[in-house]
């Protein structure tokens, strides 16, 4: 092959060099305001006077932080369920159908991923202003969900077209309705893309933070919208000790998702 | 055949104005092993996926012991399926796999155990029960599916050609598998395959297809040594095709000349042909032989090309008029190699195993 790794000679360190300039350019941000919510500077000096764990200790004596943290998880979880449950659905649709329209309706399913958020903030926040669905749970959960579809979409669209359809007939050969195949062997059988949809739904929602600015109210606020909020007012190392959490929690889940991926593909 | 039980009845299956399936009509007595084979395309599996009900026919009756199976849903209709591609449920483990017709039917845990058990013995996978499916081979699975397909005692068993993905060797060794599984249980089985290896080995009867019609049903026999045509002489063995022009046929012996001049007498002919008509004439490579015979059954050839091939040799002649004629005499009764070569030889043939055709 013309480019064969063995055979790139100095071409391979100059490689090696830039992949590594690319993964530092996209984590050194995140290992710094980690390193921030340890230090002891009032002004987030870098690098750190002295090291400490009271940013974490004011973060979780002030329960308005608690109460965005559950907040954004309340609503992530919901609006994953019911992406991954729209999701299903529409991949049914997408990848069994026989109807006209159906790449119009794959490409209009996946538009909230290519939509400028902004753009979609602003339209769903004046029409829920219309309805009066603004600053609800309810809101805020419609907003994340159309937001999420796409992340749900993608993963078991994938994992459905690899399904094999005769595998559901033969289950329904042996007897079991359509409904039943389907319960017990086409979503068994699809479930690694189910999850991968879940956990990619929470995160779609639990780290968005320009639809939730429009749709928060002073009651209702997720974690985002509370670091955004705090970054404006004060520039506390609080802000750094809630982001570094919120990494953290991102981390969890994404290793998590690794691991039983693993298990679950063996 | 006695009282009907599987009947196919003028089935028609049409996509737009593509005519897959034409006016189809068998009768399936129990217990037959019935094979469609046919070449892709010619509405073998389409016959079949409407006896399974994941294709509705646009005319015709399926009768299942004189109960049409139309109106019944795929899942109702208690038909067992192999199909060709690997279905195996990939959540669930051999055994469960095989026990879930028998769980969708709600049948007590015990019988379940016992039929799940009964199965694996048959298809010889008592000690794969545990496995998943991801861990079998391509023929191990297809049996198991074979053993899933027959748990809940279907009274069809329908198989769309489930060896094509194997290795000849081992559609060897399941063929004979399902032979004997078909000995066993008694169960009627419609087979579908493009094989015709696989189809004369098999089967009690063979339905040839094409083009969407039935060309001719019956014994492997029947088939190769009575076929109806030139489709089903060129499809069921290997076969050589001459030209010629009928001259005349006395007491249902046929008199041709071929294109290389050469008279040959005595054959059957499968329809009648008038004086002149042009004609192919249909010789089975092993009812050759260079061994001297009647004149009236010899060709006058050139030698191309020869091989051996253990029990047989193969031999390409040429006619004057210069039609290839492939040879398959028995290697023991033939001549060493070096004297079978050369130009200006005779071969002869066995008028039995000879067919007359219109061209």
């Amino acid at each position: 092959m013309l480019l064969d790794y063995d055979r790139l000679g100095w071409l391979r360190a100059a490689l090696v060099g830039f992949t590594a300039a690319v993964a530092a350019f996209l984590l050194l941000p995140v290992v710094f305001i980690v390193l921030l919510s340890f230090g002891s500077s009032r002004w987030l000096a870098f690098p750190p006077p002295g090291w400490t764990l009271k940013w974490y200790e004011q973060l979780f004596a002030d329960s308005t932080w608690i109460d965005a943290a559950l907040t954004s998880a309340r609503i992530a979880a919901m609006a994953a369920v019911l992406a991954v449950v729209i999701g299903l659905f529409a991949s049914f649709a997408l990848v069994r159908g026989e109807f006209r329209g159906r790449q119009l309706l794959r490409g209009l399913l996946l538009t909230p991923m290519v939509l400028p958020v902004v753009v979609f903030a602003i339209a769903i926040y004046a029409f829920f202003l219309r309805i009066g669905l603004a600053g609800t749970t309810i809101g805020f959960v419609i907003a994340h969900t159309i937001l999420a579809l796409p992340f749900a979409i993608i993963p078991i669209t994938a994992a459905l077209e690899g399904f094999d359809k005769s595998i559901e007939d033969a289950a329904i050969v042996c007897g079991a309705s359509p409904l039943q195949a389907r319960l017990r062997i086409t979503l068994p059988s699809i479930r690694i893309g189910i999850f991968s949809a879940a956990i990619f739904s929470f995160l779609a929602s639990w780290d968005e933070v320009v639809v939730a600015i429009f749709m928060a109210s002073p009651t209702l606020q997720t974690l985002p919208v509370k670091i955004w909020g705090s970054l404006r007012a004060d520039l506390s190392p609080v802000v750094a000790a809630a982001s570094s959490l919120l990494v953290g929690l991102t981390l969890c889940l994404m290793i998590v998702t690794a691991l039983l991926r693993r298990k679950l593909s063996r | 055949m006695t009282r009907s039980f599987l009947s196919i009845r003028a089935v028609r299956k049409t996509f737009g104005a593509f005519v897959a399936v034409h006016d189809v009509t068998i009768e399936v007595p129990k217990g037959e092993f019935l094979t469609f084979l046919g070449p892709s395309g010619s509405g073998k599996s389409t016959t079949l996926y409407a006896i399974a009900g994941f294709q509705d026919p646009t005319s015709g009756d399926v009768l299942l012991e004189d109960k049409s199976l139309l109106s019944v849903p795929s899942h109702k209709r208690n038909i067992g399926m192999v199909f060709q591609r690997y279905t195996l449920f990939p959540n669930l483990s051999v055994a469960e796999n095989v026990a879930f017709p028998l769980r969708v039917r709600r049948r007590p845990d015990a019988e379940v155990k016992r039929r799940v058990a009964d199965m694996l013995a048959l298809v010889r996978l008592e000690n794969f029960a545990d496995r998943h499916p991801g861990a079998l081979s391509g023929g191990q699975q297809q049996r198991v599916a074979l053993a899933r397909a027959l748990a809940y005692d279907p009274p069809i068993l329908l198989m769309d050609e489930p060896l094509s993905a194997l290795d000849k060797k081992l559609r060897q060794e399941i063929q004979a598998e399902i032979r004997r599984i078909h000995r066993e249980t008694g169960v009627t089985i419609l087979y579908v395959t493009h094989d015709q290896e696989e189809a004369l080995h098999l089967s009690d009867r063979i339905a040839l297809f094409k083009e969407g019609r039935i060309e001719q049903i019956g014994t492997g026999e029947d088939l190769y040594l009575r076929p109806a045509s030139e489709f089903v002489a060129g499809f069921i063995g290997n076969s050589n095709f001459l030209p010629g022009e009928h001259l005349e046929t006395a007491a249902g012996a046929a008199t041709v000349r071929l294109a290389d001049g050469s008279i040959i007498t005595g054959l059957t002919a499968a329809e009648p042909f008038s004086r002149g008509q042009k004609v192919r004439l249909m010789v089975r490579p092993e009812a050759l032989s260079l061994t001297p015979g009647p004149a009236s059954t010899a060709l006058q050839v050139d030698i191309v090309d020869t091989a051996f091939f253990g029990d047989r040799r193969r031999v390409v002649a040429r006619t004057a008029s210069g039609d290839e004629i492939d040879v398959r005499p028995t290697s023991d009764a033939t001549d060493p190699a070096g004297a079978i070569a050369g130009s200006g030889r005779r071969i002869y043939f066995d008028p039995a195993l000879a067919f007359l055709f219109p061209a």
